[in-house]
This record gives structure tokens, C-alpha cells and sequence, in this order.
């Protein structure tokens, strides 16, 4: 059609001049990292699993979790959660309920069987890893699914670690850990266990394999100086919960006293109150110092335990009819600058007296580093990259770290593969975490109105010191899916079209996977930037 | 997150003259889009008339008239006829115009095309004063709110256009603001569904006559109506009244403290300021009560 034309008429598109030389500030959008994901020990892009679970897309919210750690469902049950703490939603109402969901998709997965995908390539490299426990498992995993042969020695007669004989069924089901290690060695890892590696046994493995990675834990009890452990009283923590964890019940008095303030003694004391004991924790700390995590110490309390804070044992009396009694005092704590430290001040004229049939110190495990170049010292030194003295040796988890959390060990496991993947290939590239994470004041809170945390349900009390079964509850998948939707996605674009759709000056363009500025129209307002309700596009200056 | 509801039919050019975080260029291109391609526009002099597009350039991808400041309306109406004329009844003819051409000096032609009940959409993009020419006074510019020609704040209250339209027994009349998108574009759907005459006032902040940040104009309309400045409703048929954001949340205060415009303000205006919103927020809220009744008992 040709249309009749004046010259009067405007028939030219205003297109034809470029409004972006008005502009002395450009909008970028960069995903940046979350303060969960910056917090996590696994470095486990949250603000991404979670928008693919709020998308209906459960099976890609996994693998986004397992890139990172091959136990969701574990993590998503005891983790102690530091993502939560530096949740930016905390500002707003409440922190998302991160691990909760984290268990409702490693669940599912297996539930629904979920497989880890075959490694694309296979190595001709073999890595052998001692101690099957958290890290080793990780490194496992993360070197299997990079192409590496591995083989796991493991001293005990199954895999799993602290995690199968350190944490009780009722915060860790036996079926939720034998699943998520199950499909780990279906990878194709090959596990040897009751298997242990003695100081020649480790030369052999130097010799044999390509690298060694040292995860054997810290599975020694450390000692309490006022008392004498081999009284027949004196009750091993680590050797108690291995023995209950496998369905024994230890013959102890009825009156049991635990010596300790964090989650081993907490395990202990609720593992005893489930056998039908009368027991009394005695901690150094205050209650709210206690190193374990706050809704352990709530639990324990709930479920009958007796807790006498911030008090020492000073000795124990035997009676000739077996019972005891434990002359203790009153101290005040001052934690140290690092975990672990502390300094105490006993409270004169403090004394007072326990009575009870057996004391099981529980104040934490010492690693035992000399079968592996490690010496005389508490841990086994390890650089950034987690590689000890000796060549093509790298060591995790509880025999390298004080960092005495599950989680972390995975992440050191994780980290200390990607470093043995590049000293084995080199050119393998460096994984970097580039930024700061997004702050609270980026993100638009008019896109998020408030909205109370789902809380999922706990076992009622009555029922929990019954038996072993799970004390905290999963949310249902309703549930799980509102919980996500809390999630502010920080730093992660969510593909939403405010940044498109508010633009006066069609200066913004849809992408298949995104968005780019039209640098020859924007004007540099901000408003793309102002109404982004994730902080994923910032302002730089210059054009 | 409930996203945008628009598809942009890319009826709107780049390259306009707008300042820039314009939220009358915004609410712009949210409603050429959402009429479409079948629709003829007239502009009088406004902002609107310059973010149209210096000659030979246009901005718009629908034919625009630009008329005088006095007969917007009265073009339209024209216009109308004379597409009705050639059979081209279901094309839309759109005014767009300011407050000044609307309220104070488009007002007769406003006021008798309402009367005659011409089938046209008049949106008022309502930015409160003659900001084009340097931030005037105009009849939309709220009590106490500085201006070029009123200095020490506007000792009047703001016209009520709504009410007055209302009182034609005009089809559809309806308020919006650019932070709630999905309002405005169901707002222009619907009128787009009635025969006669349809209008549609639209706050669009103006970042450089009130005062405010480039970035702002979006958060700035929220707060317009979370504060109940700016409520957003329609009346149909004169008569029935409903309330689209019955939740006046804020203070004025919180509103007001952003914009220059109120910077002078001492604690008896900003009073004196409040007790006339919730006078007006009571009314409004009576009339949409009464309308549901009124429904209700059929």
C-alpha cells in the first residue's frame, strides 16, 4: 500500500536519534552472589536451586545442589545452617527456611531415584581416599564425577563416617544416609571398608595412586583431666553413640552424666533419655554459649534432660554401692577469638555436688594426624589448597580443620577435589567467587511483601523419647513451594520483565536467557535498577 | 512476584525527548501497547506533545494529531466522526493530555464532548502542574505544593476531575499511577470494552517539577497511593463507585518528605494536608460501600 504523504507529516521513528548520549551512568545486569551462597561451607549457589524449585522445577533444583554437595538430605537435616543466619530476609521478617527446603529436594530425589549423570570423560588417574566419612565422600564424589578412578578405605565396616556413627537416627535416618551414599558409588567409586590405614599401609598408597586425600576425622574422645577413664563408670562418647547409632544399648547406670556443651554431648543426652534414663548435662557454658546448635540444646530440654550450665567438674566420688558423686563449681566463661577458645573462672564458694551412676565426658574429638606426615600435633597441616607436606597428598574435614561442622567438611572436600583436579590436569580452570554479595538495601522490598517462615512440623515430645525416629519433620511440598517463594533470589535475575516493562525508553531488550541495555537509547534514570526486586542490575558509572 | 501483565507491541519508539525515569513516557507505552495498532491519538500541548517527537520524527506507530491546548477533546471528537464517516468505527481515538489541557484550559472541550457523550479514551497524564513550561501552578496542583507560580505552596485544594466527570454521568472514569502497572492496563482494557465517552486520569510523577530522583517515579505513584493522595478507583455510569486499593497504609507524610515541591512544609500544612486526605479517603470509601449495597440489593 502506499500511503499519500505531506511534508507536513512526521513519517520518520524517533528511533533515528540516540537518547543514550544523555547518559553518564549504565545499568548492568550481573548476577551476583547471595549472602547465603557467600556464607555456605559447599559455596552452594541457594538463590539459584531455590528459584528452580519456586519454578516447578524440582529435578533442577537438585542438580543445581548436588554440583556442590552430594548430600542434600543430609545437609538439609543437620547443617547448621550459617546460610540462614546471613539471609538477607532477616531484615524484612524472617530468614528463609534454606535447609528445610534443601531436605523437602534431596528427599524427593530419593524418593523418585534420582542418578547423578555418568562422567563425561574418564581419567587415567587414580586417587585413593582414607576415611569414608563427610569429606572423604565429598572428594570422592567430586573426583569421580571429574573422571578420576577412586577407591575409599574406610577402618569402619560401613561408609558414612561421624555421619553414620556419631549422629543419632533421630536427627539423621539411617535410609536417608545408606540413599544418598548408595547412589554416590554408583558413580562408579569403588569403597573398601573395614580397612585400616596404618603409616606403611599410607606409604603403599603413596605409591600406588596418583594423589591421597587424608579424611580420617578425629574419632579419639579427648580426655577430661578430673577424671580417670579407665574406671569402669567412664563412658566413651564416641564409642556410646557408635554403639547406639547401630541399635546396641550400652549397660550404664541410670543416673548418666554428660560433661559437654556441644551437639556430641547433646547427642549423647538424648540418646540416653531414649534408652529411659534420668540424665544431666553439666557444661562449662552458659546456655545460650553452648556451642550446639540452639534447637538441639531447646530439644534436649523438651525431652526431659537436665541441664546445669556453667559449671565444672572438679572430681568424682566412688561409693561403695557404685553410685557417685561429682563435686563441681560454678565458673564464669569467656569465649576465646576462635572456636574452641576459652578461658574459665571458677566462682569461689561456689561448690556444690551431682550424684549419678555413670559420666560420659563428651567436650569433643582429637584427630590422630601421625600415620599420615602429620607428627605430634592436634591437626594435619594443610595450605589454601588443602595439599599437606608430602607431594601429591591433600588432606580435609576433622583431621585438618577445628571447623568441626558436616558441612564444612563436604566444602573442604569440594574445594580440595577442584585443587586435585587442577594439580592432575593443569589448565583445568580455577573456580572464582568474584564480588560481595548483595546487600539487603538492593533489593526492592514492594516485590516481597512480608510473609511469616513455614515452619515444619517437630515430633510431639511424648512420642520422640519412644524412640529413634526423626524428631524434625519434612514440609510437605505445598509447604516447601510457599517457603520458596519467600525467597528474595538475591543477585539472581528471575527473568521477572521489570527492568524491560519499566523502561520509558524501550531501552531495555529481552534475550533468550536474559537481558541486554540498548545503550544507544538509555537515558542512565535508574529505573531498571530501582525496580529490580532481586539487586541483579547495578548501576556503573561512565556511559 | 506478580509480573507486568503487557505485551509490548512495540508501538512506542526509542528515541523520544522524555527526561529521563520519565513515568509519563512509561505510562505511555503501557497504553499504546494495550489499545494496539487500531487507534488514532490526538495530543495538544503538553509534555506528551513533545515526547512525540520533533518533526519529521514521531514516536508513536499510530497516527497523532496535535491540536491546540484549548480543543483536545474537541478534535477527538472530529476525528471520531470522521472515521466513523470511512467505516472505521472500531478504531480507537485516544486523547493524551495534561492536566493543564484537562483540567484548566481543554476544559470546555472536556466537559462538552463528555456531555455529548463521544466515544473517545481521554487519558490525562496528571503530573499536577505545567511542567513543560517550567512547573506552573495549574488547577491539579495539590494544596500547599510549590510551584514557579506559586512559590509559597497553593494556598487551594486540587480540583476534584474525577467527581466532576462523575457528575456528566460519563460511562467510565477512572484514576491509575505507573507502580501499579497491572491496574492501569486492566483499567484501559476495560474502558476499551464501553461505548461513549471513557477517561483515565494517571498520576505520572514529574522527577524534575516535584523534585525527585531519576530512579523514583515508580516507588514515588506507590507511595501517592498507599498514602491515599492518589487513590485508585473508577466510577461507572456517574454513579458507581469502586475502590481498587482499599489500604491506605502511610502517612502523607511519608510521601510528601520525598518531593521538593512540599520541602517548605511546616507541621500545621502537613496536618492540615493530612485530615484532607482522610476527609477524602472517608467519602471515597462511603460512596464504594454504598455502591456495593446498592449492588447487592440489585
Amino acid at each position: 500500500m502506499t500511503a499519500a504523504t505531506s511534508p507536513l507529516w512526521s513519517n520518520g521513528s524517533t528511533a533515528v536519534i540516540h537518547t543514550g548520549t544523555w547518559r553518564s551512568a549504565t545499568p548492568t545486569h550481573n548476577d551476583l552472589p547471595s549472602p547465603c551462597h557467600q556464607a555456605c561451607p559447599v559455596g552452594g549457589q541457594i538463590a539459584r536451586w531455590i528459584g528452580q524449585l519456586r519454578d516447578g522445577d524440582v529435578l533442577g533444583a537438585w542438580l543445581t545442589l548436588v554440583e556442590h554437595n552430594p548430600f542434600p538430605s543430609v545437609a538439609g537435616r543437620i547443617c547448621h545452617h550459617p546460610c540462614e543466619t546471613a539471609c538477607n530476609r532477616e531484615a524484612l521478617d524472617e530468614a528463609i527456611s534454606i535447609c528445610r527446603l534443601e531436605r523437602a529436594i534431596g528427599d524427593r530425589a530419593i524418593a523418585e531415584g534420582w542418578r547423578y549423570p555418568e562422567p563425561t570423560i574418564n581419567r587415567s588417574q587414580r586417587i585413593a581416599v582414607i576415611g569414608g566419612g563427610p569429606a572423604g565422600l565429598s572428594v570422592a564424589y567430586q573426583l569421580r564425577r571429574r573422571g578420576y578412578g577412586v577407591t575409599i578405605f574406610e577402618s569402619q565396616p560401613a561408609l558414612g563416617g561421624l555421619l553414620r556413627y556419631g549422629i543419632p537416627p533421630y536427627r539423621l535416618a539411617d535410609d536417608v544416609l545408606d540413599g544418598e551414599i548408595a547412589r554416590l558409588l554408583d558413580l562408579g567409586i569403588e569403597a573398601r571398608t573395614g580397612e585400616t590405614i596404618d603409616a606403611d599401609a599410607f606409604a603403599r598408597l603413596r605409591a600406588g595412586y596418583d594423589a591421597v586425600y587424608v579424611a580420617t576425622g578425629a574419632a579419639k574422645s579427648k580426655r577430661l583431666p578430673s577424671i580417670d577413664p579407665a574406671r569402669p563408670w567412664v563412658i566413651d562418647s564416641a564409642a556410646y553413640l557408635a554403639e547406639t547409632n547401630a541399635g546396641g544399648q550400652p549397660r550404664t547406670g541410670h543416673r548418666v552424666i554428660v560433661i559437654g556443651g556441644g551437639s556430641a554431648a547433646m547427642d549423647v543426652a538424648r540418646t540416653a533419655r531414649r534408652h529411659g534414663r534420668d540424665v544431666t548435662v553439666l557444661a562449662l557454658e552458659k546456655e545460650t554459649q553452648m556451642p550446639a546448635q540452639r534447637e538441639e540444646v531447646v530439644e534436649a530440654l523438651e525431652e526431659g534432660v537436665q541441664l546445669v550450665d556453667g559449671a565444672m567438674l572438679q572430681s568424682v566420688t566412688e561409693h561403695d554401692n557404685g553410685s557417685l558423686t561429682l563435686h563441681c563449681i560454678r565458673v564464669d566463661f569467656v569465649p576465646g577469638s576462635m572456636r574452641g577458645e576459652f578461658t574459665i573462672e571458677p566462682v569461689a564458694g561456689s561448690e556444690f555436688e551431682l550424684s549419678g551412676d555413670a559420666v560420659v565426658p563428651s567436650i569433643g574429638q582429637q584427630a590422630d594426624p601421625a600415620p599420615f606426615g602429620g607428627g605430634d600435633g592436634p591437626l594435619l597441616g594443610v595450605d589454601d589448597a588443602f595439599r599437606t607436606g608430602l607431594d601429591n597428598v591433600w588432606a580435609g574435614g576433622d583431621v585438618a580443620s577445628m571447623e568441626r561442622f558436616v558441612t564444612a567438611a563436604i566444602g573442604m572436600g569440594k574445594d580440595a577435589a577442584e585443587a586435585i583436579d587442577r594439580a592432575m590436569n593443569p589448565g583445568t580452570a580455577a573456580i572464582v567467587d568474584a564480588g560481595d554479595a548483595v546487600p539487603y538495601a538492593a533489593i526492592n522490598t514492594y516485590y516481597h511483601p512480608p510473609l511469616a517462615r513455614t515452619e515444619a512440623a517437630v515430633r510431639p515430645v511424648a512420642e520422640r523419647v519412644m524412640g529413634f525416629d526423626e524428631v524434625q519433620l519434612a514440609l510437605d511440598a505445598e509447604a516447601a513451594l510457599a517457603e520458596a517463594g519467600r525467597c528474595f533470589s538475591c543477585g539472581t535475575c528471575i527473568y521477572c520483565d521489570n527492568c524491560y516493562l519499566f523502561c520509558p525508553d524501550m531501552a531495555v531488550s529481552r534475550l533468550p536467557d536474559g537481558y541486554a541495555i540498548r545503550t544507544e537509547y538509555c537515558k542512565g534514570c535508574g529505573l531498571c535498577v530501582r525496580e529490580c526486586p532481586t539487586g541483579a542490575i547495578q548501576m556503573r558509572a561512565g556511559k | 512476584m506478580q509480573k507486568i501483565d503487557l505485551v509490548d507491541r512495540d508501538l512506542f519508539n526509542p528515541g523520544h525527548a522524555a527526561c529521563p525515569g520519565c513515568q509519563e513516557s512509561l505510562a505511555l507505552r503501557a497504553i499504546l501497547n494495550t489499545i494496539g495498532p487500531d487507534a488514532a491519538a490526538v495530543f495538544p500541548p503538553s509534555c506528551g506533545a513533545v515526547i512525540c517527537g520533533p518533526h519529521p520524527y514521531s514516536s508513536l506507530q499510530i497516527p497523532v494529531f496535535q491540536t491546540s491546548l484549548e480543543s483536545a477533546a474537541a478534535a477527538a471528537s472530529g476525528l471520531r466522526r470522521a472515521l466513523n464517516q470511512r467505516g472505521k468505527h472500531d478504531t480507537t481515538v485516544v486523547c493524551f493530555a495534561g492536566d493543564g489541557g484537562t483540567y484548566d484550559i481543554g476544559f470546555q472541550a472536556l466537559s462538552s464532548a463528555v456531555e455529548r457523550n463521544e466515544n473517545i479514551l481521554y487519558v490525562c497524564f496528571d503530573n499536577e502542574g505545567y511542567m513543560n513550561t517550567g512547573a506552573q501552578k495549574s488547577s491539579s496542583t495539590p494544596l500547599h505544593a510549590s510551584t514557579a507560580s506559586t512559590p509559597g505552596g497553593k494556598p487551594s485544594k486540587k480540583k476534584d476531575i474525577i467527581g466532576i466527570l462523575a457528575a456528566h454521568g460519563i460511562p467510565y472514569v477512572a484514576t491509575a499511577a505507573t507502580g501499579h502497572m497491572n491496574d492501569l492496563i486492566a483499567k484501559v482494557e476495560k474502558s476499551l470494552t464501553i461505548e461513549g465517552t471513557r477517561f483515565l486520569a494517571v498520576l505520572v510523577p514529574c522527577l524534575d517539577g516535584w523534585g525527585l530522583p531519576d530512579d523514583s517515579g515508580v516507588s514515588v505513584s506507590r507511595l501517592a497511593v498507599d498514602s491515599g493522595m492518589w487513590p485508585l478507583y473508577e466510577v461507572e455510569q456517574g454513579h458507581r463507585y469502586t475502590l481498587n486499593h482499599d489500604n491506605k497504609t502511610r502517612p502523607v507524610a511519608d510521601y510528601l518528605s520525598l518531593q521538593k515541591r512540599y520541602r517548605h512544609l511546616d507541621e500545621t500544612q502537613l496536618a492540615e494536608v493530612q485530615a484532607a486526605v482522610d476527609q477524602d479517603w472517608a467519602q471515597l470509601r462511603r460512596r464504594a460501600a454504598e455502591s456495593t449495597e446498592a449492588r447487592a440489593s440489585g
